[in-house]
């Protein structure tokens, strides 16, 4: 027992000795983070702001004057080309030099008054390309309110008061309109991303070390000093598994901190999430965090000594501990794009039932049972990887070959 | 004391390892049916050339690997059965064990002295005495990345002994020595055996067998070919040094073939 503490401490004080890895380990990675994520915003801030000073290039066929009297006192500004033949136009579109066009039926003015029941209704094409940002844009602005604005003003035209027109409006004084639980609210976009960032980060955080505090060692020529010091060799596994264990706990603990302080930078990447930036994490949100995170440090330390004891240097070891990342990533994929209720058993199966259940306690559905089942899978496999260890490394082939 | 009986230590080859030897047996007997006694109070060498099994012996003595046949009792605990009782006896040495390039001299001597369970104050004693003869306090809070071969050899040594084993298993421990370390390393095993510690040490120096060692065990090809004392094995070939008397075994035991 006391060879687990003594060795615990010696990978802990060999990481937090060494500038270089501390600059690695904790920080590289959140500066990158935060880099990456102001970056994203600020172009998809700038693309947003492209397009809306952008002035969309528009045809069109057979303008009705009191259309192009509502254009001019619009705010917007329009781009008005004179009309070009048909095949031109489309041909326009379809490369993005032309952003709309608005086909009227002739004398549509004239058709609207002399309107009678039974007549056709007269039909107004508007052609855009959804493919290209400002034809889709300009197609939204025009059909959705100029075109809108324009058939009420000739609707009241027609009928003077509209108000007798309106059986009932939705929606129109109802400040109180979003029924929300905001804690739920609050979790969903967090619960959406954040699980996903904690489990890959948290492998991230542990394989560099880890595969060096295995391998590295072995191939260091270091490993040999332990083995024949008077320690078991399950001490000496346990002792790296927890210090694992702490060092990407608390380098996975930093990323998050990173994340959710710079939220701010990334808030206008996604847009109308505002609201799921606040962070209101109750207590017991906090224990079932904290325990889950602990079982998964535990396990993604398991797996990445299991794939490095075998490994004769890091470099071998990190190609053996790949497969395993991808899986982590995948099953952080597959969490973050299932929104369909899973399962009860799916709670007994390691690493997926973490990810989902990350980001249940996030938007506040999960219960202790699912918890405790999901805590426990993960606990008992990482025994499971532990034991594996504790045998290879009583192996010669492996351990001193 | 260490008592060998009737060790045998095959390796399986991988196919590289395979293809490095030109063979394709996978296996390859680097200690065929070795059996000796080495007894507190004297200094015990192997002596054989490159590749005669040597360091294979010593390492099944320390417990890092494991006899393909036969038993080793060290202070009367057998290597397989009892091995941390064995690993607390023994100080061991050998070149494919080092110390961690990171830490000081001083944090790997702290280190190990704890996971023998060295009290505190014996551990401070012990590092006093072993320092001051190797000289090693000078460079005792560097880094040991950043010391010279012969800085690291002592580094190596004096860690080896933080828990003042009873039983000291050097395996060419002189090797890339200058000859002053070389001679102070010698002078420190004498010293141990004075103090009735049994001392086992490999090598390929003649002279250096025949200065240090009270008696010596001939490896030839994983076998022991010849063992006794300078004087019993100059005797033995009717030779008037060991080089001499060496060569007369190692023909004696290849003529065979
Ligand atoms: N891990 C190993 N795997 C396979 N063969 C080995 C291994 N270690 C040593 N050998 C072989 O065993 C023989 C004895 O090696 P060794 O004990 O190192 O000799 P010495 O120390 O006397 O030079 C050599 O032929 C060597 O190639
Ligand atoms: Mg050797």
């Amino acid at each position: 027992m006391r060879g687990i503490g003594e060795i615990f401490k010696k990978e802990i004080a060999r990481v937090v000795k060494d500038r270089k890895m501390l600059f690695s380990v904790f920080l590289l990675p959140a500066l990158l983070m935060v880099g990456i994520m102001s970056l994203t915003s600020n172009l998809v801030s700038n693309m947003e702001e492209d397009i809306d000073s952008h002035v969309a290039v528009i045809y069109v066929s057979n303008m009705p004057e009191s259309f192009q009297t509502l254009l001019d006192a619009g705010e917007s500004a329009y781009d008005i080309r004179s009309m070009k033949e048909e095949e031109q136009i489309k041909e326009e579109l379809k490369k993005g030099e032309a952003d709309l066009w608005i086909e009227f039926p002739e004398n549509l003015e004239s058709q609207v008054e002399n309107y009678r029941e039974g007549d056709r209704i007269p039909q107004v094409k508007v052609y855009y390309n959804p493919s290209e940002d400002y034809s889709s844009a300009a197609y939204q602005e025009i059909s959705g309110q100029v075109l809108e604005g324009y058939r009420q003003m000739l609707l009241q035209n027609r009928v003077g008061n509209l108000e007798q027109l309106t059986v009932f409006t939705v929606n129109s004084d109802n400040p109180e309109m979003v029924v929300q639980d905001d804690k739920k609210a609050n979790g969903k976009a967090l619960g959406m991303m954040l699980p996903y960032f904690i489990t890959i980060l948290l492998f991230a955080g542990a394989m560099g070390i880890g595969t060096d505090m295995i391998a590295g060692e072995k191939e260091r020529g270091t490993m040999a000093s332990l083995l024949v010091s008077p320690v078991k060799r399950s001490s000496i596994v346990l002792g790296k598994v927890f210090a694992l264990m702490v060092i990407s706990g608390i380098s996975s603990l930093i990323y998050v901190v990173v994340m959710v302080a710079s939220m701010p930078l990334m808030s206008k990447a996604m847009a109308g999430t505002e609201s799921g930036m606040k962070m209101e994490i109750t207590l017991e949100q906090g224990v079932m965090l904290a325990g889950i995170l602990i079982a998964l440090a535990f396990l993604y330390s398991t797996l990445i000594i299991l794939f490095s004891v075998f490994a004769k240097s890091t470099k071998e070891a990190s190609t053996y501990v790949m497969p395993a990342y991808l899986l982590v990533l995948v099953i952080g994929l597959m969490s973050m794009f299932t929104s369909k209720a899973p399962s009860s058993e799916t709670y007994f199966i390691p690493l997926y039932n973490s990810a989902i259940v990350l980001k249940g306690i996030l938007s506040d559905e999960v219960t202790w049972m699912q918890f405790a089942s999901t805590l426990l899978s993960n606990l008992a496999l990482g025994a499971v990887l532990t034991g594996v260890i504790v045998k290879a490394f009583e192996r010669e082939n492996v351990m001193a070959p | 004391m260490i008592e060998i009986k009737h060790l045998t230590k095959v390796y399986k080859l991988n196919k590289k390892q395979m293809q490095e030897l030109h063979t394709k047996n996978n296996k390859k007997t680097a200690v065929d049916d070795l059996s000796l006694t080495a007894r507190p109070g004297e200094i015990y060498g192997l002596l054989g050339p490159n590749g005669a099994g040597k360091t294979t012996t010593l390492r099944c003595i320390a417990t890092i690997i494991k006899p393909t046949k036969g038993e080793i009792y060290v202070a009367g605990h057998e290597v397989q059965k009892e091995s941390e009782q064995v690993r607390r006896k023994i100080g061991f040495l050998t070149s494919d064990i080092k110390l961690d390039p990171q830490f000081s001299t001083d944090y790997m001597f702290d280190f190990f002295g704890r996971l023998h369970e060295v009290p505190e104050q014996k551990l401070k004693e012990r590092k006093e005495e072993l320092f001051t003869y190797f000289g090693i306090k000078e460079f005792a809070h560097k880094q040991i990345k950043e010391l010279s071969t012969g800085m690291k050899q002592k580094a190596a040594i004096a860690v080896s002994l933080v828990h003042n084993p009873d039983i000291v298993i050097f395996d060419e421990p002189t090797n890339g020595l200058d000859i002053i370390t070389a001679r102070s390393v010698m002078d420190y095993l004498r010293k141990l055996k004075a103090e009735g510690k049994l001392v086992i040490v490999s090598t390929h120096i003649m002279s250096e067998a025949e200065k240090l060692c009270d008696r010596i065990g001939m490896i030839i090809d994983g076998k022991k070919a010849a063992e006794g004392t300078v004087e019993e094995l100059l005797a033995l070939t009717h030779t008037d040094d060991l080089e001499d008397a060496f060569f007369e075994i190692y023909k004696e035991v290849k003529g065979e073939e």
